[in-house]
């Protein structure tokens, strides 16, 4: 099978901080891989660098046989342009930490803002949509209420259905629940394992809630100082882990 | 003279031009406020530039000074207003450069992670600043940007060193002849300060309405 994503040689320096140095790693259509590790291990980074919010210092990234960061232009391999960039981004989805909703829009509107304005979507089917999805995440009480006035769960869930609604062949989940008070992990949870369990989206889940990525992740990739440090079926990596870092790491959430 | 009559004599003379002259540089220092704040922000160090030339010379140099030099400098080469668009253009030119500052310190402190936010989403740049971007910014600038109405407002009054008859040039005219100072220039001041009256109003509601919803 041939990978969705496909990370080759790729490097990240700021300043003189190396935060990837050469991940080679590849995501397979419909995968669900959970991304493990140290806080400034570089997994947050590998997110960040497939929605085009960073680009890499080095390496090249594919997204379904194409080049994120390059495009080919007369044959020749150049930086990619912001057309190039919006096509490839298309098939992305990402949920934040901090969710990021639209502080002045309601729920309704935050989801159906991008239908509209870049799906050139008519207002209506938006709202279809942007409603179906609001359902999905459990919110259809919360349509014409503000960001200000909902839980943290209830943010993050929202947050989900604005990524949803853009029908993302890729989802990316930059640890979605810690930022959330520890009785509002379980809802967050709840929709995206229904997410997971749809089984057509290829998901990177960036979490510290080890549990939850043995219950849903098809593969675990354990992060350390900017390498892959050990990876394999969840099974593997948490009941048997092969080296001593990730032994360490493990220990000590527990 | 009664002070009714002085309170008449200073409004039917002067106050069309006070408000003329705030009304029309106020839209020209908002314009300008923007399209320099925001090129203050271009990706293109010319752009930038040149709007940080307009700026800083705006803002280190009087406003007074600006007026007569536009009024008597330039017909010299060839370039001639009227007063009124001379009081226009001086304090629309002055007004757009601290106008511009509030402009683009607000579009600078919203958060980061609205701009991440929209790019996950797939918007341009265009759609972002005009559907996310702004919206935030525009209610963080309006406290901001209703003093300087009033600032400009107050400033008019330089007009009057310029032939223009405003409330200011009026009210000393009136009192050149009825010798009345206490009472024209209390009476200035109070007509001054209910023009700045719905000013503030306008800014309180348009803040209320904005930040509906909002923490």
């Amino acid at each position: 099978m041939t990978p969705i994503v496909s990370y080759k040689k790729i490097t990240k320096v700021y300043d003189e901080l190396e935060v990837l140095k050469g991940i080679d790693f590849d995501i397979y259509p419909a995968e669900k891989v959970a991304l493990i590790g140290p806080s400034g291990s570089g997994k947050t980074t590998l997110a960040r660098l497939l929605m085009t919010l960073e680009k890499p210092t080095s390496g090249t990234i594919e997204v379904e046989g194409e080049y994120l960061w390059h495009e080919e232009i007369n044959g020749k391999l150049v930086k990619a342009g912001n057309k190039h960039l919006r096509k490839m981004r298309k098939d992305i989805g990402m949920v934040f930490q901090h969710f990021y909703l639209f502080p002045h829009m309601t729920v309704l509107k935050n989801v159906m803002e991008a239908p509209v304005t870049v799906l050139g979507m008519s207002k209506k089917e938006a709202r279809n949509q942007a409603e179906e999805m609001i359902e999905k995440v459990g919110l259809e009480d919360k349509l014409d209420v503000y960001p200000s006035q909902l839980s943290g769960g209830q943010k993050q869930r929202v947050a989900i259905a604005r990524a949803l609604v853009m029908k993302p062949k890729i989802m990316l989940f930059d640890e979605p629940t810690s930022a959330l008070d520890p009785e509002l992990v379980g809802e967050v949870l709840d929709v995206i394992k229904e997410i997971a369990d749809e089984g057509d989206m290829t998901m990177l889940l960036i979490t510290h809630e080890m549990d939850f990525a043995k219950e849903i992740a098809d593969r675990v990739a354990f992060f350390n100082e900017g390498v892959i440090a050990e990876q394999g079926s969840p099974e593997e990596l948490f009941n048997n882990p092969k080296t001593a870092r990730l032994q360490s790491f493990l220990s000590r959430l527990n | 003279m009664s002070t009714f009559e002085i309170f008449i004599a200073l409004v039917k003379g002067g106050i069309q031009v006070t408000i003329q002259v705030t009304f029309f540089s106020t839209i020209l220092a908002v314009i300008l406020g923007f399209i320099s704040g925001l090129a203050r922000m271009s990706r293109y160090k010319i752009i930038r530039f040149i709007s940080g030339a307009y700026i800083e010379i705006f803002r280190g140099t009087s406003l007074l000074v600006q007026l007569f030099w536009i009024y008597f400098a330039l017909p010299i080469i060839g370039i001639r207003f009227s007063p009124i668009s001379t009081g226009i253009l001086a304090i629309g030119l002055n007004y757009g450069a601290y106008c511009s500052e509030i402009v683009r310190s607000a579009i600078q402190s919203v958060p980061a992670g609205q701009t991440e936010a929209c790019i996950a989403l797939n918007m341009t740049k265009a759609q972002r600043m005009r559907r996310v971007i702004l919206p935030q910014a525009f209610t963080m600038m309006l406290p901001n940007l209703g003093n300087q109405l009033i600032e400009l407002l107050k400033s008019t009054s330089l007009v009057s060193m310029i032939t223009l008859n405003d409330l200011t040039y009026q009210g000393n005219i009136l009192n050149a002849t009825t010798l009345e100072t206490t009472k024209i220039y209390t009476m200035l001041l109070a007509i001054y300060f209910i023009i700045a009256l719905p000013i503030t109003q306008c800014t309180k509601f348009l803040e209320r309405k904005f930040s509906e919803g909002r923490a």
